[in-house]
């Protein structure tokens, strides 16, 4: 809302200083978005609070302002109009009509709205048009009160207001063409067409016009949910059903029509009979009883009941019999929708004393708590990830339809299904998302698209899968279920390019599966849970997304918790990535941050250098080299400290790999151990790996 | 036997030290003048034969002998090694204008961080962090918390709906809805932080996901007085020592509501920077940081709590508003990308 200090003083004196102005306003809940004094008046931009439709016009600011203030609110100069007969046939149809006027005027001789009431159109920014027209928009914008002018020429008969029928069709101001109406939406008619749609608009056949002569004048209140759901169903949004939705004013519509009426009567108009009225809602009475000792604790300082009363006078309220220190509060009819609870009182006492003028106190605090044990697993596995590189990033909750042709999921995949937003206003925002996959890609190919290669991320997140599943789905308003989808929590990593920068050392290897077997390890170490790779089910999710060499199960205490595996060559292309071969992860964040740490015993190290044999072996092609740790492990004696594979040599010229195996004994002098006792160890371990694996032998 | 030449064993150590240039030369200079065979030590041996009475003169001649070739040597050990440490130290240069080589690390997200310094200063008021599902149902984003259907205040968070009339949650006040829901004993004292969504097309401030911080402490007793210290303590903890103000607000859970606002850092709370309006604080001489609130009674009586028995103090901390500032990012939507690029600047600077 725009308001300007030249007009708002016609309601209320206020500070002349601007930013003592601005600072006021914002101290009262009138906050202050913009200023502009540049024409020598300040003009303010507020954000009103959406609670607040009594805030929509000057007298409302100015009201508010008076709590504060209590200089005292000068009120528009209004015709004074008598109810009674009704100039024109007026019939309610339904209770979502409140109350209804119609006032009719007729034009009587020539003349001009007054310049300061025009003024209050130039400040809000409204062109002028007619004087039905700026009288209404001026009325609406000083007292709060929409009010809405109709060519009386144009109505045929009795003016009712009703729920349109099915099929019905109404032509809003403005719009090209007639509209169907939602069946039910409350509409004013008369008996051959419709005149407006109750609180929202009128319509283009029964609009003034110049040569408007007659017109019937409409000052109303209507249901808020009745105005918002036909400006909703319309798309069409009004400063008039802004107001309505938010609870207007049931004492206002005479108000409003006696403000437009005095404009008119400047302009050459003049009213003709009485001001008709129907709808029962006219003063509604609600009261609030407010406990002073109460207030006086809430707000930690001395509230008595005659402070109290002088406070909420100021804002307009008033008083039934009260007594000690209970006070009751009668509610204005413009704070109706507002104020229910004697904490709205509170509010009101409050802002009269000011925010930042009530008493401040922290309340008693016990000793702080630490952080939980998952709290610090999640810490510790970002510090894996980030002193291995990655960046944490985060990605929408959501992608659109075209991920699932991207990803190549056909009916029957176990990602096809896909939990679908059924209101969203962006393509992109179809799907809730049921893999991290895509999005990670996504990530690469926007790296890679900036020529950043080197890319390596991580995200806490979840998929949403849809489930018929009765536990995971228990629904109901009560209900601890999910829905129509259970939400998994998972961390999910992403590498590609290498393992550092290219460097002028040239030491550089791809970021690949070994590497991101070895951040998994890492995280293992860094958690106390030890992760193992191992065969990937065919049931698994993403199985046919990640390279069917190159791509494995991570296993926790026997259980699968998560996948890893270069990304498939069919999705490197689909995503269009010529140079990268990202290779992608993805752990159960519930396994990962409330599985508690190992406690691995200790062996203190022995106080002798160990002995250090190395194994070479050619082994076929596909044939798994940790097979051979395996084996060397179970059949070499317990003083065996470790195994290392230390070299991978794949010779030009031979199907085979040549793997070196580093064996680490421990020695003993107590155990006499000798270079040849070691030796005749080595021997039969080849001898083993030989008799259990044909196609191996020793380099 | 006559007796050895020792000044003639002498001048031939000199001179054969004296030629003696690098340290494996001065090793064979000292095999041949100072070990087992040299003529000394043979000579030594050979004392037997010489006349007893000229024994000991001769054998003083040769331990002097010995002992003077024996510092000789290393004298020059110690001159021929700092010369081989010399040589070896040009020879070892290094261009250390090159890059470094180590890996380098990563960064968490500002976001994290924020987090994580946010929740450290409510666990000093003895916070714990809760988590609640991001679909969830309408009653707990909406009618449980005061915004029944039809209110205006739905349209303050477009929101998306999902399949089954669920929807994705449009702030994680659905957290507090559950908990007080399902704890039955105070005092409650919970923060919950993660992804909103609201409907909305994104441009470069404004996201159709971001992310809140919210904290909840329900007990008996607890005043608006106590809401104005919660949320000074916290603004102080985090922003520091900067001018707080306390301004009226409208959120349909809370009554009273109370926005937070801190002077503005660039501005210093001017409004003017550069002799133009502030940009940051839109010339207002502040900064909002915190909606909050004493929990609305109807919030209460929705889960069967007397609200004249018991009182609720509310925040929210945007966070996503916060790690922009932190950063430095005005466009908060490049926080929400995966262009490693921007991480990479904000955690190590250029690009």
């Amino acid at each position: 809302m725009h308001i300007s200090t030249d007009v708002l003083r016609r309601y209320i004196d206020v500070p002349t200083d601007t930013p003592e102005l601005r600072a006021l306003l914002d101290d009262c809940g009138l906050e202050v978005k913009r200023v502009d004094d540049s024409s020598g008046i300040a003009n303010f931009t507020l954000e009103l609070l959406a609670n607040r439709g009594d805030h929509h016009c000057y007298e409302g600011v100015a009201t508010e302002l008076n709590g504060r203030m209590g200089t005292g609110v000068r009120r528009p100069e209004l015709a004074d109009l008598a109810t009674g007969e009704s100039p024109w046939p007026l019939r309610n149809d339904t209770e979502l009509c409140l109350t209804y006027t119609a006032t009719l005027l007729e034009k009587t001789g020539d003349g001009e709205l007054p310049a300061d009431a025009l003024r209050v159109l130039e400040v809000a920014g409204i062109h002028s048009l007619t004087a039905p027209v700026d009288a209404s928009n001026i009325a609406n914008l000083e007292v709060g009160q929409p009010t809405h002018a109709f060519d009386a020429d144009a109505i045929d008969g009795t003016v009712a207001i009703r729920l349109s029928r099915a099929g019905e069709q109404a032509w809003p101001l403005f719009a090209e063409e007639k509209v169907e109406l939602p069946e039910g939406t409350l509409v004013i008619a008369d008996d051959s067409k419709i005149l407006a749609i109750a609180g929202v608009i009128g319509c283009e056949e029964s609009k003034t016009t110049e040569s408007t002569t007659r017109l019937l004048l409409e000052s109303a209140t209507f249901d808020p949910v009745a105005v918002r759901k036909a400006s909703r169903a319309l798309d069409i949004h009004t400063d008039s059903s802004a107001r309505f939705e938010r609870g207007a004013d049931p004492t206002r519509p005479l108000v409003g029509a006696g403000r437009v009426v005095w404009l008119l009567e400047q302009a050459g108009w003049a009213r003709v009979g009485k001001t008709g009225q129907v709808g029962d809602w006219r003063d509604p009475q609600r009261t609030i009883s407010m406990d002073t000792r109460l207030a006086s604790t809430f707000l930690d300082l001395e509230v008595t009941t005659t402070l109290a009363a002088e406070i909420l006078e100021r804002y307009g309220f008033g008083f039934g019999t009260s007594a000690g220190h209970t006070l009751n509060v009668r509610v204005p009819p413009h704070r109706l929708w507002d104020v229910e609870f004697a904490a709205d009182l509170y509010e009101e006492l409050a802002k009269a004393i000011g925010y930042n003028e009530t008493p401040i106190a922290l309340p008693p605090v016990d000793l702080g708590a630490l952080p939980a044990p998952w709290e610090l697993r999640k810490r510790a596995a970002e510090e894996v990830l980030v002193g291995n590189g990655f960046y944490e990033v985060f990605t929408d909750g959501f992608y659109g339809r075209h991920v699932r042709d991207q990803l190549g999921l056909t009916e029957g995949h176990p990602l096809y299904d896909h939990v679908a937003t059924t209101n969203a206003i962006e393509r992109n925002y179809a799907f809730l998302k049921n893999n991290a996959l895509a999005q990670a890609l996504d990530c690469v190919q926007a790296n890679a698209f900036m020529r950043n290669d080197q890319v390596r991320a991580y995200e806490w997140t979840r998929t949403f899968h849809p489930t018929t599943d009765a536990r995971k789905a228990a629904s109901g308003p009560h209900g601890q279920g999910h829905g129509p989808c259970f939400e998994r929590r998972i961390l999910w990593g992403i590498t590609a390019g290498t393992d550092r920068p290219a460097n002028w050392a040239g030491s550089q290897r791809p970021a690949d599966v070994h590497f991101v077997k070895g951040v998994i390890a890492e995280l293992g170490v860094e958690l106390g849970t030890r992760f193992e790779l191992g065969p990937i089910g065919a049931s698994e999710p993403l199985v046919d997304l990640l390279h069917p060499g190159r791509r494995a199960a991570i296993v926790l205490d026997g259980e699968r918790v998560g996948v890893m595996g270069e990304v498939h060559p069919n999705l490197v292309r689909s995503w269009k990535l010529k140079k990268q071969r990202p290779v992608y992860f993805e752990i159960e964040a519930d396994r990962l941050l409330f599985t508690s740490a190992a406690h691995h015993g200790f062996d203190e190290p022995p106080d002798w250098q160990p002995i250090v044999r190395s194994l070479a072996f050619a082994l076929p092609v596909k044939f798994e080299a940790g097979k051979v740790v395996d084996t060397l492990v179970q059949a070499a004696p317990d003083w065996l400290l470790d195994v290392r594979i230390t070299d991978l040599f794949v010779p030009d010229d031979e199907d085979v790999r040549a793997v070196t195996y580093s064996l680490v004994f421990a020695n003993d002098p107590a155990d006499k151990r000798s270079s040849d006792s070691v030796n005749e160890v080595c021997e039969a371990l080849v001898a083993e790996v030989h008799r259990r694996f044909d196609g191996v032998r020793q380099r | 036997m006559s007796r050895p030449d020792v000044e003639a064993l002498v001048a031939a150590f000199h001179a054969d030290l004296g030629a003696a240039s690098d340290l494996a030369a001065l090793d064979a200079v000292k095999r041949a003048h100072a070990g087992k065979k040299s003529p000394l030590k043979l000579a030594l041996r050979e004392l037997r034969n010489v006349p007893p009475e000229e024994r000991p003169t001769v054998a003083k001649a040769i331990n002097d002998a010995q002992a003077k070739i024996e510092a000789d040597i290393a004298e020059a050990a110690a001159v021929l090694e700092a010369r081989a440490i010399e040589a070896q130290i040009d020879r070892e240069w290094e261009d250390l204008s090159l890059p470094g080589l180590a890996p380098a690390r990563g960064a968490r997200h500002p976001l994290t961080d924020v987090e994580w310094r946010s929740m450290g200063v409510l666990r000093r008021l003895g916070f714990e962090v809760v988590d609640g599902p991001e679909v969830d149902h309408p009653y707990y984003n909406f009618d449980a918390l005061n915004i029944p259907e039809h209110h205006p205040a739905r349209d303050m968070q477009d929101t998306f709906w999902v399949d089954g009339g669920w929807l994705l949650r449009s702030h994680t006040t659905t957290v507090q809805a559950r908990i007080l829901e399902e704890r039955d004993s105070l005092p409650i004292k919970i923060a919950c932080m993660g992804r909103v969504y609201r409907n909305e097309a994104v441009d470069a401030s404004h996201l159709a996901m971001f992310h809140q911080f919210e904290g909840l402490w329900i007990d008996k007793g607890l005043t608006f007085a106590h809401l104005k210290g919660v949320l000074a303590y916290i603004a102080k903890e985090i922003y520091g020592d900067r001018p707080v103000r306390f301004k009226p607000k409208f959120y349909p859970y809370t009554e009273p509501s109370v926005g937070v606002d801190i002077q503005c850092a660039r501005c210093e709370g001017t409004g003017v920077r550069d002799d133009e309006g502030c940009e940051t604080c839109h010339s207002a001489g502040w900064v909002t940081i915190l909606g909050s609130g004493m929990v609305h009674p109807k919030v209460f009586l929705e889960f069967g709590y007397d609200p004249d028995e018991i009182s609720g103090i509310a925040f929210g901390l945007g966070t996503t508003r916060m790690a922009g500032v932190s950063t430095g990012v005005s466009k908060i939507k490049s926080l929400y990308e995966t262009d490693l690029r921007v991480h990479q600047a904000l955690h190590r600077g250029g690009l």
